[in-house]
This record gives C-alpha cells, sequence and structure tokens, in this order.
C-alpha cells in the first residue's frame, strides 16, 4: 500500500523519529487462570489465531493493537515506525471518547468534544457533497454534533495568529540582518512534512531559518486548551481537541512533544482525523452531508460569531508569502501592494515575487512546493547561494489542498478535482488577519500584548535536530 | 563455444577490494572501473596493455558503485554507498569533481546520464529515482524524485536515443519513467521476474530492454506503441512493454548485470556463479518471439562473483568484466559462426 505521508516525511525515514527499543511497552492484558499450563495457538487459513486450552477448547484471540500515542509514548516500537502510523484507528479513537461520553454518566469522567476544521478540508468536502462554502461549515457543524462533539471551529481563525506572527518575525529578522542569529531566508513552519525533514537532514544549517511561528493547528490547539479551557471552567486535560487535516502528517505535528503539556499531561491537539477519515465517519453514520439541517456556526468569542466563514488571500496553503510580502513592503518600504504577482520558474511548484524600486531589488520572496523543490532550495541554502529573503514551504506539489487525506473522486482525474477543490477554497471570503473580528481583542485579554511573553510561549515552538542514531537496533544492515 | 569468448589480460584493479562495475568512455579508449576501496581509476591502452591513468580516490567516503561517462565524454559520473554522485570533469589525464549531487537519504546504487547530456538519473536504496537538470555553468538542479518502487533501486539506465528512463529495483519489477509537463511519471511497469532485478540494458534501436535477476533468467521486453499491428494492448496514447523472451536454465546464480553490445547486438552476462556468458539472437527469429542461443561460456571467468560487464562502444568483440575479487579482465569475443 503506497504511504498516505507526505513524499518529503516518506524520503524521511520515520525510523528515525521513532527509534526502536528494546521492549514494546504496550500493555499486555494478560488473562491468568490458574492450572492452564502451557497454551497452544492455532493459526486459521483467514490469518486469525485461536488459543486451544487443554480441553480441545477455542478461544478466539485478540489482534495486538498499537495506536499513535502508545507508539510515540513508547519510545519505539519494534516493527516500522512508518506502517505504525498508518493509522485508520484516529477516527475510531474519537469515536472511542464520544462513546465514553455517552456511556459515563458521572461528570468528572466527561470530556468536553471540541473539532477545528480546516477549510482545506472543508473545500474537499464542499466538492464531495456539491455544497457551497457556508453550507459545508454549517452542516459539518450539525454532523459533528449530532455524534456528540461540543464545539466546532474553523481553523482560518487560528490562521490569523500565525500569519500576523509571522508578519512580525519577518520584518524583525529582516531589519536584525546584522545579527548572526537573525538569519536570512525565513522559511515557513506550517507543513510539519516539511519540519520533519528539516530537523533530519541538514538540521544546523535549516533550523536557524525556520519561523517559530505556529502552524495554524497548533495555534488552535492554545486557544482551545488553554483559552477556551479556561472560560469553560475545565482543565485542558478535560477537552478532547480534534483537528481535521487535509492531510497526515499532520498527526505527527499534533504528537510533537513540545505541544505536549507537562503540567497538564494533555496535548494540545488530541487528535488528528483527516478529510477522509470524516468521510468515513458520515458513511459508518449512513448521512450524507448535503442532506442534514444546518447548524449555527460556533466561535471562539462572541466579538468573533459569524455566519459566514471567512478566508485568507494567498492560495490554498495559508497565504503565509502573501501576507507577509504585502507586511514587509509596507513596513520596511512604505510600498503599497494591492495585488502580488507571482513568477513561475522551473515548474508550477516553484513561485517567485519580487519588489523592485527604481530597478533594485528590495525583496525577493518564493514559494517551493514539493519536495524536489525543497532539495534544490537546501542546497542552494548549503552553498550559501540562496537569493530568497522569504520562502513558503510546503511538502505537497500543489500545496495543502491537495494534501494526502484529501477525498478522491473515483471518476474525476486528479488535476480536474484539485481545480474544483481550488475553486470552491477561492469561493470564501478573505480579510486581513488584523482586522479579524476577535483577534486584537484576544491579543490584549487572552495574551496580554502581541510581544508578551504568553504570546511568545503560546504562538511560537522551537525545533530540534534529530541526531543521527547511534543504537544499534537502528542499523539497517 | 569456449573459444568464442578468449581472455586478453587480467588486472588487479582494485586490490584487496571489490572491482563492482565498469564504463568505457563513448570512444572507448579509456575505461573507468570504480570499487569497495572507495576509489575510482581511469584505465587507458598503452600498446597491447591497459594501465591505470588516474586514480580519483578523494570524492567518497564510501563504496563507489557505478560509474557513468556523459555522453560528450568529457564528464564522469560517480554514485557512492556514501549518499552522494559525484560529477568529474576531465583535463587531458586529470579528473577533477566539479560538483556533488547530494539528497538521497542512503546509498546511491546506480547513476546514468541520458543521451542528450543534459540530464543524468541516480537511484538509491532510498527506494527513490532522482532525475537531475545541468545547465550551461554545470548546475544540477533536482527535476523530479520518483517514488514509484517499493524497495531499493538497484539500476538505472536511459533509453539510447529517447529521454526515457528504466530502473530495475529489489521490488522484482523494471519501470519506466517519461516527462510529462513539468514533472516526470513512471510510465510503465515491467513484471514477471521472480526476485530481484540488478541490472538492465537497452539493444541499439531501443525497441527491446533486456533485464537479468536474481531469479536467474534474463528477460527481453519489447515495446509496442499504440496502434501496433501485432494487437498488443495499450493504455491510451502510452506504449505497452511485453515480455518476448526469457532466457531460462542457462544461470546457475544470481545475474548481477546485462550488457547489449551496440555494434553487434550480443549480449553479454555477468553471474554470481563467476561465470560470463554471451548469447546472440538467432538468425530468422520472429522478432515477436526472438529466441536467443548461447555462443559462448566461460565458467571461471573470475575467482569470484562477476559483478559487471561491459562492450567496448568503438571496438567489435571487446568486452570487459570485474569481480568481487577485485580484478578486472579483457575479453575478445569472436563467435565461431562469423557474425
Amino acid at each position: 500500500m503506497a504511504s498516505p505521508f507526505s513524499g518529503a516525511l516518506q524520503l524521511t525515514d520515520l525510523d528515525d523519529f521513532i527509534a526502536p527499543s528494546q521492549d514494546c511497552i504496550k500493555p499486555m492484558k494478560v488473562d491468568r487462570r490458574p492450572g492452564s499450563g502451557v497454551a497452544k495457538i492455532h493459526i486459521e487459513d483467514d490469518g486469525s489465531y485461536f488459543q486451544v486450552s487443554q480441553d480441545g477448547g477455542m478461544k478466539k484471540l485478540e489482534k495486538a493493537k498499537i495506536s499513535l500515542d502508545d507508539c510515540l509514548a513508547c519510545s519505539g516500537c519494534v516493527t516500522s515506525a512508518e506502517t505504525v502510523l498508518i493509522t485508520q484507528q484516529s477516527h475510531e479513537e474519537l469515536r472511542k471518547v464520544l462513546g465514553a461520553n455517552k456511556v459515563s454518566a458521572a461528570p468528572d469522567q466527561q470530556k468536553l468534544v471540541v473539532i477545528s476544521v480546516s477549510p482545506q478540508s472543508r473545500a474537499s468536502l464542499a466538492v464531495r457533497f456539491q455544497l457551497n462554502p457556508t453550507d459545508t461549515a454549517r452542516k459539518l457543524t450539525a454532523f459533528f454534533k449530532k455524534i456528540g462533539a461540543h464545539y466546532v471551529f474553523d481553523t482560518a481563525f487560528s490562521r490569523n495568529f500565525s500569519l500576523l506572527e509571522s508578519q512580525r518575525e519577518f520584518v524583525r529578522r529582516f531589519r536584525g540582518q546584522a545579527n548572526p542569529e537573525q538569519a536570512l531566508p525565513v522559511l515557513t513552519s506550517a507543513c510539519p512534512g516539511w519540519i520533519c525533514y528539516a530537523e533530519k537532514t541538514h538540521g544546523s544549517t535549516l533550523l536557524p531559518h525556520i519561523s517559530t511561528a505556529r502552524s495554524p493547528q497548533q495555534v488552535m490547539g492554545s486557544l482551545v486548551k488553554d483559552f477556551f479551557a479556561q472560560q469553560q471552567r475545565l482543565t485542558p486535560d478535560k477537552v478532547y481537541h480534534v483537528t481535521v487535516m487535509p492531510c497526515y502528517d499532520k498527526k505527527l505535528e499534533a504528537s510533537r512533544p513540545d505541544f505536549f503539556s507537562q503540567e497538564h499531561q494533555t496535548r494540545d491537539v488530541d487528535c488528528v482525523i483527516t478529510t477522509g477519515e470524516v468521510s468515513k465517519l458520515l458513511e459508518e453514520e449512513g448521512v450524507s452531508l448535503a442532506e442534514l439541517e444546518p447548524a449555527p456556526l460556533d466561535s471562539l468569542c462572541s466579538s468573533a460569531s459569524a455566519q459566514e466563514p471567512t478566508s485568507h488571500r494567498g492560495g490554498g496553503s495559508g497565504g503565509y508569502l502573501e501576507h507577509v510580502f504585502r507586511h514587509a513592503a509596507q513596513e520596511l518600504f512604505g510600498i503599497h501592494v494591492t495585488e502580488v504577482t507571482y513568477r513561475p520558474l522551473r515548474n508550477k511548484d516553484l513561485q517567485e515575487v519580487i519588489l523592485e524600486r527604481e530597478g533594485q531589488v528590495l525583496l525577493h520572496f518564493a514559494a517551493a512546493y514539493g519536495f524536489r523543490n525543497i532539495q534544490n532550495l537546501v542546497q542552494k541554502l548549503k552553498r550559501g547561494r540562496c537569493p530568497y529573503h522569504y520562502v513558503e514551504v510546503m511538502a505537497c506539489p500543489a500545496g495543502c489542498l491537495n494534501g494526502g487525506g484529501q477525498l478522491k473522486a473515483p471518476d474525476t482525474p486528479g488535476k480536474e478535482l484539485l481545480q474544483q477543490v481550488e475553486r470552491l477554497y477561492g469561493l470564501v471570503r478573505t480579510e486581513a488577519p488584523e482586522d479579524a473580528a476577535g483577534v486584537q481583542e484576544l491579543y490584549e485579554c487572552w495574551l496580554q500584548g502581541a510581544g508578551s511573553e504568553r504570546a511568545g510561549r503560546l504562538l511560537h515552538t522551537s525545533y530540534h535536530a534529530v541526531e543521527k542514531a547511534g543504537s544499534g537496533l537502528s542499523i539497517r544492515w | 563455444m569456449k573459444d568464442s569468448l578468449v581472455l586478453l589480460s587480467r588486472i588487479l584493479a582494485h586490490p584487496d577490494s571489490r572491482c563492482w562495475f565498469l564504463a568505457w568512455n563513448p570512444a572507448g579508449t579509456l575505461l573507468a572501473s570504480c570499487g569497495g576501496d572507495r576509489s575510482v581509476r581511469i584505465w587507458g591502452r598503452e600498446g597491447d596493455s591497459w594501465v591505470c591513468r588516474s586514480v580519483l580516490c578523494e570524492g567518497h567516503q564510501r563504496t563507489v558503485r557505478k560509474v557513468a561517462w556523459s555522453p560528450c565524454g568529457n564528464y564522469l559520473a560517480s554514485a557512492s554507498f556514501d549518499a552522494t554522485t559525484c560529477i568529474w570533469k576531465k583535463n587531458e589525464d586529470d579528473f577533477e569533481c566539479v560538483t556533488t549531487l547530494e539528497g538521497h537519504e542512503n546509498e546511491v546504487k546506480s547513476v546514468a546520464w541520458a543521451p542528450s547530456g543534459n540530464l543524468l538519473a541516480t537511484c538509491s536504496r532510498d527506494k527513490s529515482v532522482w532525475v537531475w537538470e545541468v545547465d550551461e555553468e554545470d548546475e544540477y538542479e533536482c527535476v523530479s524524485v520518483l517514488n514509484s518502487h517499493t524497495q531499493d533501486v538497484k539500476h538505472v539506465v536511459w533509453h539510447p536515443s529517447q529521454e526515457l528512463l528504466a530502473s530495475a529495483s529489489y521490488d522484482d519489477t523494471v519501470k519506466l519513467y517519461r516527462e510529462e509537463e513539468d514533472d516526470w511519471v513512471c510510465c510503465a511497469t515491467l513484471e514477471g521476474h521472480e526476485s530481484t532485478v540488478w541490472s538492465l540494458a537497452f539493444d541499439p534501436s531501443g525497441q527491446r530492454l533486456a533485464s537479468c535477476s536474481d531469479d536467474r533468467t534474463v528477460r527481453i521486453w519489447r515495446q509496442y506503441l499504440p496502434g501496433n499491428e501485432q494487437g498488443v494492448a495499450c493504455s491510451g496514447s502510452e506504449a505497452s512493454w511485453k515480455c518476448v523472451c526469457t532466457l531460462s536454465g542457462f544461470h546457475s546464480r544470481t545475474i548481477y548485470d546485462v550488457a547489449w553490445c551496440q555494434l553487434t547486438g550480443a549480449l553479454a552476462t555477468a553471474c554470481g556463479d563467476d561465470a560470463i556468458r554471451v548469447f546472440e539472437e538467432d538468425p530468422g527469429s520472429d522478432p515477436q518471439q526472438p529466441t536467443f542461443s548461447l555462443t559462448a561460456h566461460v565458467p571461471q571467468a573470475h575467482s569470484q562473483d562477476v559483478n559487471c560487464v561491459a562492450w567496448n562502444p568503438k571496438e567489435r568483440g571487446l568486452l570487459a568484466s570485474c569481480s568481487d575479487d577485485g580484478e578486472l579482465a579483457f575479453w575478445k569475443y569472436q563467435p565461431s559462426e562469423g557474425i
């Protein structure tokens, strides 16, 4: 089966993130029965295992399952990390939590289930069910609440923070170029496939360049587990935060130790399900999204209540290049850019944007999607020949709208399907992040100011070069 | 039959090490060898013997697995287990490493230049095949990263005249790739071998491809274009490849290399049973079902596994071979039926 992770992550060899350990710590439930003697195991033709007891009775044995959580808690697994991480179990995990909520009457056992949907996943679902983005958002809200979720949010809201932090950070780094730590180019950080690759290969070369701004998924993690939980008067571990994402790499991002709160023993994002897994959930419920009655949209704070989703300019991967470029042009050079012109280079996944004045290049930005373009960018950087000040890097060719977790259509060729998803994504009204309702308020009330220590802690993160494994077990013979 | 392939000379090319691969330059005047001693050696003729003209030992930190000359003969590429590929530029007798291609996750197993000289392909144990483009300033950029194989990719080779790339893998398949818009795509998968496919060779016309395998067979595949007379089914506008001949029962161990002479059409094989064999297509055999006969067999060509066989591109019948025993040997092939 072809790996669903991005090309960059596949080649990165996940085994380096999850090194094998001597023992598998997956707790095994052992039914100890007195005087049972030696058990015999019989394997049926269909591959199922039966334990044969001394009296000849057969008992079917359960397959040991390892979830993403187990694997990462363990620090290792003797089987290939990648196949273990391919988890169809994430939407099953969600079901487990929803199920536990229903069954358990005790209020202190209940979890508040929050689901944050990415605009890219929503666009993919909109195409599948032939709905406009607003109806898709409302019907998804209805669906998730029907199966037991309490709140449904849009990660376009948290993306406002990612974009604003990225804008501020670039201007700061550009101005502080004399300082060797303020390395240019700045490389975006929203794509976990890219981040894992960067940490693994040439860690020391690349990491100083990567933006410290958290991705929209992880900003939402902070918003939900810190701000929203407090508002609901709950501790963060009582909130179960699920995100709906267009790729599998986001599952790995949610599992990073940096996004785990030691204090509350809880992750900022507990579970990531892909667009495909949402489709599975709908199928399992026997529901077509189109048939559902739309529900009103939830919002994180009262001033942010709108009955229509909003989005950002600059393409389906978040618009980092577009926003940072326009902000930098204004802040650094007083130039107001109305329309950003993208110039394609050697292939359609590599584009550049230039700000010129009187023949002089002031800003030279680029967008590099897909592994081959990342490769070339990294090589240029290593040789000191990178002409860019800022690069938006995404692991998937064509960006997030084309992520590995997006819905496929058996009778529509991939290219055409992508165009449809891009079109529906682009139908959503865009607004500038600084103008988005609730954002400034949250900066003041929740973060206590844009440059504050809280903002630094909750909206930023750090990276760690992966050491080449020294453990004998990880040597490939 | 034994007399058809006669030993001319033997050289201990890579002492105390394996000699992994050989490549003749396009003019047929130089032979590059590479080995487990991390070096590349260039051999030239002096009278009747071959002497070492250069040793390129500073390029790699681990075994050099394959070498390949550019079509113009001025550059040599070396693929190494250290995960890099070096590009050497020839200046008279000197070779200078002008660039190192990085990016593969682990051991690079093969490198090959496209007939145009502008493209290079590499493949690796990381299961990927990379296509690189070189510009006027000798700068290399990665054009495509192909992840079609599911296991270690052992060999890549270009079609003699078209920009069509073939790869052989531990996943038992051969895959073909071509450019589509701004990327490369896998346009065919040849299944049939029952074990690792170690090497590939196109015939002089490029219409047929020979593959050799750990399953001890050589398979000949033929290209069928859409609308072909034989009625071979094609998918849309894509050519399809069919196995038209399987040479089995001749080799007692893994076949590590196959070489198709561009001058005579003779097929040479390098085998893990230390032998070298040569096959020729039977005159008058049906192009859709060709038959090949064994015309030469040297059982103890080397004292260990034969890793590579290479036909000289200009001198008919001149064959070079190399082995795990570190030796390089030159042979003269003279088929008794006088072709």
